[in-house]
């Protein structure tokens, strides 16, 4: 049986270029401001996009796929196989961002397709343990 | 919620929720699958699942049968939905932070 496949889009205003808002998606340390202790990328189709979170937390393993400077950026997204990590396999998700210009401001979507749409299964582990973190980190 | 993830961020907690996925298992049963764990500790992990909403329990009469409660749980794609909600608001924060500098000048400077 295959499973629906599930998709999460999302949309943000920022108040920055999108020049400015592409760099916290391609350069290490503006990503490491948002997402991660350590990110080790290589923003060309083809590269490796590899955020590690530090500590006991999950290290996300992507591709960019696609790079249109300033307004489409994809890739894939998944986890690296690890104790305790989730089980989402790297290559098995894939997220497109598309950058709008709004009189300066940038209007952001993220899609993140091919989740699992199941519940209760292994894939979900990942994010029982990635959200309280997550949590932590947005109230701290 | 926060109990539900904190109770499957354990990996004998997951491997319990795989094993009466399907089927309802008495206590013994699955404390068997567990033999270098001591009962207490499979019970303790019983009831943290329990509490969470995430294992169904009823008796018959002097065993414990549990099954899994899925709905006990948020669908992938929730949790997903609130890591990008989460992780773009700092996105936004942190790009916003880098151009208000020259924003507030650019301002300053119209008449």
């Amino acid at each position: 049986m295959t499973e629906p496949e599930g998709v999460v889009e999302q949309t943000v205003r920022i108040e920055a270029s999108p020049q400015t808002v592409w760099r916290y998606w391609t350069d290490p340390e503006r990503l490491c401001a948002w997402w991660g202790a350590v990110a080790e990328v290589d923003p060309q189709p083809g590269g490796v996009c590899r955020i590690d979170m530090g500590e006991d937390r999950p290290v996300m393993l992507g591709e960019y796929v696609e790079l249109e400077p300033f307004e489409r950026l994809v890739f894939t997204f998944g986890w690296e196989e690890a104790a305790g990590a989730p089980s989402i396999a790297p290559g098995s998700t894939r997220v497109e961002i598309t950058l709008t210009d709004d009189e300066g401001d940038t209007v952001l979507t993220v899609r993140h397709s091919g989740l699992p749409a199941a519940v209760a299964d292994d894939h979900r582990s990942g994010w029982d343990e990635h959200l309280p973190l997550l949590v932590a980190a947005v109230a701290s | 919620m926060d109990e539900a993830l904190r109770a499957v961020a354990d990996p004998t907690r997951r491997a319990i929720l795989r094993l009466v996925r399907n089927d309802e298992r008495a206590a013994g049963d699955i404390a068997e699958e567990f033999p270098s764990m001591s009962r207490p500790a499979v019970s303790q992990h019983l009831r943290v699942l329990t509490d969470a909403g995430l294992l169904e329990v009823r008796r018959d009469g002097n065993r414990r049968l549990y099954r899994s409660r899925p709905e006990g749980l948020r669908d992938a794609v929730a949790f997903i939905d609130e890591m990008w909600s989460d992780h773009l608001s700092r996105l936004k924060h942190a790009a916003e932070r880098e151009e208000w500098p020259a924003r507030t000048r650019a301002r300053r400077r119209k008449p």
